[in-house]
């Protein structure tokens, strides 16, 4: 693991493109969700040709309402709720993913809603890693290469690199697949270059929907141990049904219906 | 971000695109890389054909088969013509030669050819007239566009070189003559005050020499009217041959001699009318527009169908610049390739364009090729993929981002 001094500057004070947050000294809130309401739309609006014609309205699903979260740094918050009960969309709104329809995401004090499509990009690629429930990683890429893809956009030598990437996937226990392509892995391998691939940049805030999903017992629990240890000094959100995972929270929210039920200790 | 990070970052987007292409290419994505291959590659192929095909016509190594092939003309630095030069140095001993030449494999006639502005009478009308002597022989069909049918064949009152064989009078007329001259088959005319003539048949065909009254008679006889006779001379020889390697044989005949083919002449021309350059600039800009809409279409698709993906690398900070960059890299690879594969393809098919040719409507290649045309065919298919990018950084932009 990349320890928190690492020398990949996560704050770049000449690029326009960069957010400028500082790094967590003390427990404060790395991201907070305030009265938060997101609203889909289901297919397209018909426009004014189709108004015209008759066409009605698509229809909208609220997908999250009203809800509000602070997440500090040291915490594991575990998301927790049936399908459809809005903790995937809660997790994206947390991680600039997306934008509420109302209310505001705060990260570090910075309104996500301020910045540009490229600056919550950049923001994404320096303070937060991303484990998606299926994984999404780059089938035309090895694991390796898949962990060391967010290093390459922050302009990490390749020595640098594979050494990180390398380093990141035998803390997972694929050292021995560091070549191989998400084809040629199991799913809960494919899972686990997926955290490698969430925490190569040392992110501060840790984003994981279902992570454990794929995993065996054994290997679930290790994973869980990784979380628990990287917790240490950043923000842990996941978004799971299994109880195991959730045991490792400091702080279970339960979702039902696109609105927060509960949010406190276990 | 310091320059030397930039740098770095772009070295690292160009290897991981690099990586993904090859990857693809042989793996995961065989198909659909493969098609966008064939797509350049068929383009370039085609470019490089027509582009041959432009420059063997500018260079003259086109030669048509006709029912004339090959003159053999005296050295001359100036421009003439191969029919009507007229004053010029002349070959010796030609029905020899004529013997010899149609010895040769390959060849189907040949004929020494003397031109002279002769006076013909008929009655009180006197006109001057292009006279043409040649030893009419089967397969001869036609000189100057006047038909050699009405005259007897292998010249008989040449006699071996003696003059004193059966003297035939023919006289063949192109309609243009016969109408200045008012005459027909079988009335007689007077040649250089020899009014043993008979004209055995009048011929409207189209003259290479243009509107120019003209007759043709037998060589020996033209000699002995115009005293050519004394060292058996004629200007040029005529030969009728359906294969390129005669040419050879040809130039060796008389040392001060030039061969041209009825080809090099028409290539002539055209060089002069910017044809070929026409030809091979409408081939460049076809296969830029049909490439590079081919390249935005398959690329387009791909980036439509990977939209998940693309968003997946926004999801994980990449730019939308970034992936454009890998996207690049993927098509210049592709372009790249299928600009030299195609190229290739291009150079073999300028080889069976040249074979079909030479085996049906020429006798000689109609196409050249020239190992430049490798770097003309990846320049261009790498030209294909740089046009191409623009709107493929605006599709990127509207299919990236959100949640993949």
């Amino acid at each position: 693991m990349v320890p928190p001094s690492s020398p990949i500057p996560l704050v770049s004070d000449d690029d326009p493109a960069g957010v400028d947050f500082e790094s967590p000294t003390a427990p404060s809130p790395v991201v907070r969700a305030a009265n938060v309401t997101k609203i889909y739309t289901r297919g397209s609006d018909p426009g004014r040709l189709g108004t015209l014609l008759g066409r009605p309205d698509a229809p909208r699903v609220r997908a999250l309402e009203n809800a509000s979260i602070t997440i500090s740094t040291g915490e594991i918050v575990g998301l927790a709720g049936p399908s459809g009960s809005g903790k995937s969309t809660l997790l994206h709104l947390l991680a600039g993913l997306e934008l509420p329809t109302k209310g505001t995401v705060t990260f570090q004090e910075t309104d996500l809603e301020t910045l540009s499509t490229r600056e919550r990009t950049r923001l994404r690629l320096e303070h937060v890693g991303i484990v998606f429930q299926r994984f999404h990683l780059v089938e035309s890429l090895s694991a390796r290469a898949n962990v060391a893809l967010p290093l390459v956009e922050l302009g990490v030598g390749k020595r640098d690199r594979r050494k990180r990437a390398t380093a990141l996937l035998e803390r997972v226990g694929l050292g021995d697949r560091v070549g191989h392509r998400p084809g040629e892995l199991s799913g809960g391998e494919q899972q686990r270059v997926a955290i490698a691939r969430a925490l190569v940049t040392d992110p501060t805030l840790v984003i994981a929907d279902e992570p454990t999903g794929e995993l065996d017992t054994e290997t679930g629990q290790r994973i869980l141990n990784e979380f628990e240890r990287i917790a240490d000094d950043r923000a842990v959100v996941l978004a799971s049904h299994d109880r195991p995972t959730l045991a490792i929270s400091d702080r279970i929210v339960r979702l039902k219906d696109g609105m927060i039920r509960s949010d406190g200790n276990k | 971000m310091s320059l030397r990070r930039r740098l770095t970052r772009w070295v690292g987007l160009t290897r991981v695109g690099l990586r993904q292409t090859i990857t693809r290419a042989t793996g995961t994505d065989r198909t659909r890389v493969r098609f966008s291959l064939l797509g350049v590659v068929v383009v370039i192929a085609l470019l490089v054909v027509v582009t041959g095909i432009g420059i063997g016509l500018a260079t003259g190594t086109t030669v048509y088969d006709d029912d004339v092939d090959y003159w053999i003309v005296p050295e001359s630095d100036g421009e003439r013509s191969s029919l009507l030069a007229t004053d010029q140095p002349q070959f010796g001993t030609v029905h020899e030669t004529t013997e010899r030449i149609q010895a040769t494999d390959d060849v189907t006639f040949a004929s020494p050819v003397l031109s002279e502005v002769v006076r013909l009478e008929v009655g009180d009308r006197s006109e001057y007239v292009l006279v043409i002597g040649v030893v009419n022989s089967p397969g001869f069909e036609q000189i100057a566009g006047v038909s050699t049918e009405g005259l007897t064949d292998d010249d008989p009152y040449y006699a071996n070189g003696s003059y004193d064989g059966d003297w035939t009078g023919e006289v063949v007329l192109s309609r243009s003559a016969s109408n200045l001259l008012k005459v027909g088959a079988g009335d007689g005319v007077t040649v250089a005050d020899n009014d043993s003539f008979i004209v055995t048949a009048t011929d409207d065909g189209t003259s290479s020499a243009g509107d120019i009254p003209t007759a043709v008679v037998q060589l020996s006889e033209l000699q002995t009217l115009t005293g050519n006779d004394e060292y058996d001379q004629a200007d040029q020889f005529v030969v009728g041959s359906n294969s390129p390697a005669v040419e050879d044989e040809l130039a060796g005949i008389y040392p001060q001699s030039d061969v041209l083919t009825r080809g090099g002449l028409t290539a002539s021309e055209v060089t002069e009318s910017g044809l070929p350059f026409a030809l091979a600039l409408t081939a460049f800009v076809v296969a830029i527009s049909v490439g590079t809409l081919f390249v935005l279409t398959t690329t387009g698709l791909e980036v439509v169908a990977d939209r998940r993906q693309l968003a997946t690398l926004s999801a994980l900070g990449l730019s939308t610049r970034s992936q454009l960059g890998l996207i690049g890299v993927q098509t210049l690879v592709i372009t790249g390739l299928g600009g030299l594969v195609g190229s290739i393809v291009g150079l073999g098919g300028i080889r069976l364009t040249n074979y079909i040719a030479t085996e049906t409507i020429t006798t000689g290649p109609i196409a050249t090729s020239h190992p430049l045309f490798v770097a003309y065919g990846v320049a261009t298919g790498l030209l294909i993929g740089i046009l191409s990018l623009p709107i493929l950084l605006i599709l990127t932009r509207r299919v990236t981002g959100g949640v993949p």
